[in-house]
């Protein structure tokens, strides 16, 4: 007799987005059908591995099967059956697999191989033995002390050291500014509001392997004296809500939340709190301000969170990602974490690798491999295998690296030395067809509207920064524009009061560092080398390519082409909108861009 | 509390631990600007113009949110701190729109504040009016009369319907003023020791010496004439500016204490030179007393003058009444001195007078109304006619003079924008006159002032902006000066401005005036189509065939109810917080740009179309989110009628629905560093 195979099925945001959910209901109502005396298949939704690019993703047992359709979905059940099928096509190819294997995996370490509306399969991952641990046998001096030793820092942009947040949590009096009608208490909050565009390494872990971060909370809760956990968590993560949400009452239901936790006198709630989705949210004072029901707008520090947070109270505010390492940390040892990594920056990372990269997706590794490393070896390199241009990491806070830096090591201090940070580790990926100046603008625009309008560089600033790139790219660039960026820039970095204003300046600075040529293209020569800036395009048919056929004619929305049958054809170019059409219709390539 | 030692710019200083940086420099008299903070309300640090250095800290800190700690060293000077409040003001002057100073204002050569005397005159307030118009022009009853008013050419009020009547208004002061038993009589400061020479007793000379002697300089005016005013007495007619009427103000001005010397002739009587050695400084004000020469053949002809000339003539009494009885008279120019040589002639009784001017009317640069007038008041208008020749029959002295005529038309454009007239070829005219006036321009006699450098049309070079001549302690003036004769309110303002740079350099100051940053915006119809429509009233004026005959004033005054209602008709559309704004006090002290990054201010609209504060005047494209009404309205009158509503950049500050329960206590306008929330105007 057959054993039952484990089936499971990526029902992350990025599987769901591909059409996992439909794989999942052929699968399991088939199985389900299916004579049940035979064999008893299960099917599971497990989160995101990792390796969008190949989603919808199938395991069956140790096999592995991408980009799932329903006819894949019935080769799958074919094979499941033991009957004749071509499941082999669908197979991951080896190379595929580099991605994982190339990997150290950490907070992602179940991500995508547990169910994680099963708390049961987190705890036969040694779940929650860190949290017994630490509730049972630890002091909170210990705890902190493990994760000193560890080398953990905030993952979510700053990289501040964690154990040194919660030691001055710790320290901290709670009754310090306590109203009479409130009981002093000290909070434990979780940042799950992750913003940056091209950053999704913590709906994965939400989504993919909630408990690892709500027993990061717990630990931290017992380490800093903390009885309250607050998760403020983006509404437009849905599914990671649904799935905190179940995590929640599971983990209550298993008395790992709630009043004496494994029979100690330890008590420990937690709850969700939905964000509107405004970027600055995720800076920690306006995430406070959030939760109280103020307008989210960040505020001076000191005081610091750790000394008046939430409720002027005492919090601890740490990501998502940092919160899901702590307990690999506490089961395995502050020093084996610690021994991962460069000198100033322990551990790995998760990267959330976009753009033209080939295998784009979720990649964990130590500190101190290379950008190379990641966009080569994990990423598989260029699409259409183009050239690598530059790196922006860090989202609209960080900075773009060249492609003549790839070799730069990945930690805080390497990067912070390129213009670049760290982030919350969004890396967009671009090549030879990226315009750096339309990037920058690109990044300015997000910073500039998601701007909470308090201070005046960061509200007015980042807007006529952002103008002055729109016209760059709109042609009408003017001399002294660059010195005006660069001079906005600085004060904008000097007087913001939160690191987004301070931050926002980075894409334009790192652009203008390592690309001034192509400002000065677009500024001067009035090109876009990268012809990507519309207004500074001009469309051209050659009259030697052209054959006549008419069709760039009949299908320019401009009426901006002229020509006859079998005459070589014009543009005019004060009718063409530049929309492209030519170009993409003509089978003669007769259409050049400059 | 525990007391520390703090160091800013270098001055050791004593604090308490809980103080602010800010705090501690306001305690001793360290100026740190902030304008988004309170005492009465919580730190809040928005605007970051507060940001100082500190030593040992890489970033700048907001000295209004920063507590002090022992040992700190701070600097408030540096070029960091410095290029940081320019740019937050830059930023802010980007998106704030308004107006800090109405267009009256800006267009007139004084910069009179034209907004604040109707202001006061609407509200009864005459000698406050009187006061404040002084300020600027020590002659307002003569001005008011005389002045071609910019002000009103560029009143907005021509949006709605017609200008305010500003000259009027300024007249109506000035007469209240002279009418009165104790005029306006201006403090004057200690006395100085110091002692200036004004050249010329004119509208800017009088204004020079005023001002300076205001600041307590002694001030001596040599005048060649045997009375002051200068082109005032001498050259405008007595139907528009009556003698009497000057005298009085030009008693106010010596009543200050300023010493007249008449008669006194600049390289006849006195040298310039001697005036130098003698005095600290001196003004030169000497007018442009020349005529002009026609260039025509026959212009040396016996009846044939100058306007200049003409009018002093007629001014003095040396041409007496009823002269010109029965004969014709031909005036050439089309400018105001024209107007008031063929209105003088028609007063003398002439028959006939012709004037001649080469372009149209609407080329000329005369006033419309001193055109019609005259019009009114027979004069013949020759226009697109030039004078090429005048004879006189066989003998010099045979009367009638014939002039010979070209006849013109207009061609393209010259450099003044003016269609250039060009001859007709072929095509004359001839008159036939008993004397010839030229009134085509007037020029500085130079005699006496061979020591001061003149451009090549014959004025004196004075800086545009200090005044000063090659002479270092020689400013000048008016008139004489640079691009020649201009209108008397010019020379006051010049005068103003060089008495300021004059005071500057007795006391061995920078001369140069401080650049004067505001903001300004474009405003169109639309932006009054609220407003109900008023008619504009004039100064009544007397019938044409009565007022030929005498030289009596040809209008009369405003009454006290019609300059009221007049003065109700300004729009009040320049900054009524100029005067208080923080924000543009704060863009002159640290020479912010208002237009260095544009000026693209976010769309307030929807503020102006939700609900009100009670007595409050709402102008939100003025706000600067700095927060303060907001706070103060929630933490200290504890309401929160005021809400930050949408976000970032297009963030604006409205009642957050509930301005019913706004306790009307005015504390948001009273706190607002800007004129975006006003106490309504009573």
């Amino acid at each position: 007799m057959k054993t039952s195979p484990k089936i499971t099925v990526g029902k992350g945001s990025c599987g769901i987005a591909a059409g996992a959910s439909e794989i999942f209901e052929i699968l399991s109502n088939t199985i389900a059908n299916h004579a049940p005396d035979v064999f008893t298949p299960s099917v599971s939704a497990v989160g995101c591995i990792g390796m969008c690019y190949l989603e919808p993703i199938v395991n069956v047992d140790d096999k592995t099967f991408i980009k799932v359709d329903q006819k894949g979905a019935g080769e799958i059940l074919k094979l499941i059956k033991g009957e004749e099928n071509h499941a082999e096509n669908y197979e991951i190819r080896r190379e595929d697999l580099e991605i994982l294997s190339a990997q150290t995996r950490v907070a992602l370490q179940n991500c995508g191989i547990i169910n994680p509306e099963d708390i049961r399969e987190y705890i036969e991952k040694d779940g929650y033995t860190a949290a017994r641990k630490c509730v049972l046998e630890m002091s909170p001096e210990d705890i902190i002390a493990e994760i000193k030793t560890s080398g953990l820092s905030g993952r979510g942009g700053a990289g501040f050291p964690t154990w040194f947040k919660w030691q001055a949590a710790r320290n901290a009096s709670a009754g310090n500014s306590v109203s009479p009608e409130r009981k002093a208490k000290k909070y434990i909050i979780c940042n799950a509001d992750e913003g940056d565009p091209g950053a999704f390494m913590d709906r994965a872990i939400l989504e993919g392997d909630p408990h690892a971060m709500l027993e990061g909370m717990l630990i931290a809760a017992r380490a800093i004296g903390s009885d309250e956990g607050i998760i403020y968590v983006r509404a437009e993560y849905p599914l990671a809500i649904i799935r905190l949400e179940k995590a929640i009452v599971q983990a209550r239901e298993k008395n790992f939340l709630g009043e004496n936790i494994f029979g100690s006198d330890f008590n420990f709630n937690l709850r969700i709190k939905a964000g509107a989705g405004a970027f600055v949210c995720g800076e920690e004072t306006a995430l406070i301000a959030s939760l109280e029901g103020q307008r989210g707008m960040p505020r001076l520090k000191p005081p610091f969170p750790a000394q008046e947070g939430y409720r002027k109270m005492p919090s601890n505010i740490n990501n998502v990602e940092t919160y899901a390492n702590v307990p690999w940390i506490i089961r395995n040892g502050g020093s084996k974490f610690a021994a991962m990594g460069t000198e100033n920056s322990k551990g790995t990372k998760v990267f959330a690798l976009t753009g033209k990269i080939k295998k784009g997706g979720l990649a964990e590794v130590p500190m101190g491999k290379t950008i190379n490393d990641v966009v080569f070896g994990v990423g598989g390199g260029i699409q259409g295998d183009r050239k690598l241009k530059a790196v922006q990491m860090g989202g609209p806070s960080g900075g773009c690296i060249p492609a003549e830096l790839g070799n730069t090591q990945i930690d805080y201090r390497t990067l912070a030395q390129t213009g670049a940070i760290m982030g919350s580790g969004g890396m967009v990926v671009m090549d030879d067809t990226t315009c750096m100046v339309d990037m920058a603008r690109f990044f300015l625009d997000f910073t500039c509207k998601e701007s909470c309008g308090k201070c005046v560089h960061c509200r007015i600033g980042t807007r006529r920064m952002s103008e002055i790139l729109e016209r760059i790219c709109g042609g009408e660039g003017r001399d002294g524009d660059i010195e005006l960026l660069e001079e906005l820039a600085e004060n904008i970095k000097q007087g913001s009061l939160c690191a987004l204003g301070q931050t926002a300046p980075n894409p334009v600075l790192t652009t203008l560092r390592y690309f001034r040529n192509e400002y000065e293209d677009h500024i001067t020569g009035r090109k876009c080398t990268a012809l990507q800036c519309k207004a500074l395009l001009s469309y051209n048919i050659e009259p030697k390519a052209c054959v006549g056929c008419t069709l760039c004619a009949k299908k320019c929305p401009a009426g901006a082409i002229t020509g006859a049958v079998k005459v070589p054809h014009k543009i005019i170019h004060d009718k063409c909108v530049k929309c492209g059409e030519c170009v993409n219709v003509c089978k003669f390539n007769a259409v050049a861009i400059n | 509390m525990n007391e520390i030692k703090i160091t800013i710019n270098g001055r050791e200083l004593i604090g308490l631990e809980a103080q602010t940086i800010l705090e501690i420099a306001q305690n001793n008299n360290i100026e740190i600007p902030t304008l988004c903070h309170d005492k009465r309300i919580e730190i809040y640090g928005a605007c970051g113009i507060c940001a100082v250095e500190a030593e040992g800290s890489p970033k700048l800190l907001r000295a209004c949110a920063v507590h002090a700690s022992d040992g700190m060293v701070i600097r408030t000077d540096t070029e960091r701190v410095l290029q940081n409040r320019k740019t937050v003001l830059e930023l802010l002057l980007s998106d704030h729109e308004g107006d800090c100073l109405p267009p009256c204002t800006l267009a007139c050569p004084a910069e009179t504040d034209c907004q604040g005397y109707a202001a006061l005159v609407a509200k009864g307030e005459y000698g406050k009016a009187a006061e404040l118009v002084m300020e600027k022009i020590p002659l307002p009853a003569s001005i008011g009369r005389v002045c071609p008013h910019p002000c009103e050419t560029a009143c907005r009020r021509q949006l709605v319907e017609e200008p305010v009547s500003l000259a009027s208004l300024k007249r109506f002061i000035g007469d209240y003023n002279i009418g009165r038993t104790a005029p306006c009589a201006p403090q004057i400061e200690q006395e100085s020791g110091k002692h200036i020479a004004i050249i010329g007793g004119g509208p800017g000379g009088l204004s020079a010496a005023y001002y300076l002697r205001l600041k307590g300089h002694t001030v001596t005016i040599y005048e060649a004439e045997s009375r002051m005013g200068g082109m005032l007495r001498y050259g405008i007619p007595e139907y528009r500016l009556p003698d009497s009427i000057l005298q009085k103000e030009i008693d106010i001005i010596q009543n200050t204490g300023i010493i007249f010397r008449n008669n006194v002739r600049i390289g006849q009587d006195t040298s310039l030179e001697e005036l130098r050695q003698n005095h600290d400084a001196v003004i030169v004000a000497a007018g442009a007393w020349s005529d002009s020469k026609l260039r025509c053949p026959g212009e040396e002809l016996d009846g044939v003058t100058g306007g200049i000339k003409f009018l002093y003539e007629a001014a003095t009494g040396k041409i007496k009444p009823e002269t010109f009885k029965g004969l014709k008279i031909a005036v050439v120019g089309g400018g105001n001195t024209a107007m008031d040589v063929c209105r003088t002639a028609v007063r003398l009784g002439a028959e006939k007078v012709y004037n001649i001017y080469r372009r149209t009317r609407n080329e000329m640069p005369a006033e419309e109304i001193e055109i019609t007038e005259a019009e009114e008041e027979g004069v013949i208008f020759k226009n697109l006619t030039n004078p090429i020749e005048i004879s006189a029959g066989k003998a010099p002295a045979d009367r009638p003079l014939t002039i010979r005529l070209q006849i013109m038309e207009l061609g393209e454009p010259d450099s003044s924008g003016r269609r250039a007239p060009v001859p007709v070829s072929g095509k004359e005219e001839t008159i036939e006159v008993d004397m010839v006036i030229s009134a085509i321009g007037q020029k500085l006699n130079p005699k006496g002032f061979e020591e001061l450098s003149m451009t090549k049309w014959g004025t004196l070079i004075a800086d545009g902006q200090t005044f000063q001549t090659n002479f270092s302690n020689v400013f000048a003036i008016g008139d004489a000066t640079n691009d020649g004769a201009d209108i008397a309110v010019s020379a006051i303002g010049e005068a103003r401005k060089a008495a300021e740079a004059v005071n500057k350099f007795l006391y061995g100051q920078d001369v140069n005036p401080s650049p004067k940053r505001l903001v300004k915006t474009e405003k169109t119809a639309e932006d009054f189509n609220d407003r109900e429509k008023l008619p504009r009233h004039k100064t009544p004026c007397r019938n044409p065939n009565e007022r030929r005959k005498d030289s009596l004033e040809i209008n009369s005054s405003f009454t006290a109810g019609q300059a009221e209602k007049e003065a109700s008709r300004c729009l009040a559309c320049g900054c009524l917080d100029f005067y208080d704004c923080k924000l543009i006090k704060y863009a002159n002290q640290f020479d912010a740009n208002p237009v260095k990054y544009g000026v693209s201010a976010h769309n307030r609209s929807d503020v102006k179309n939700k609900e009100t504060l009670p007595n409050i005047t709402q102008t939100p494209e003025k706000c600067i989110l700095c927060g303060l009404c907001v706070r103060l309205c929630e933490e200290e009158v504890g309401e929160g009628v005021l809400g930050f509503v949408g976000r970032g950049f297009g963030t604006v500050v409205m009642p957050a629905g509930i301005s019913d329960v706004c306790r009307d206590c005015g504390k948001c306008a009273e706190i607002c560093p800007t004129g975006a929330l006003m106490k309504a105007y009573q």
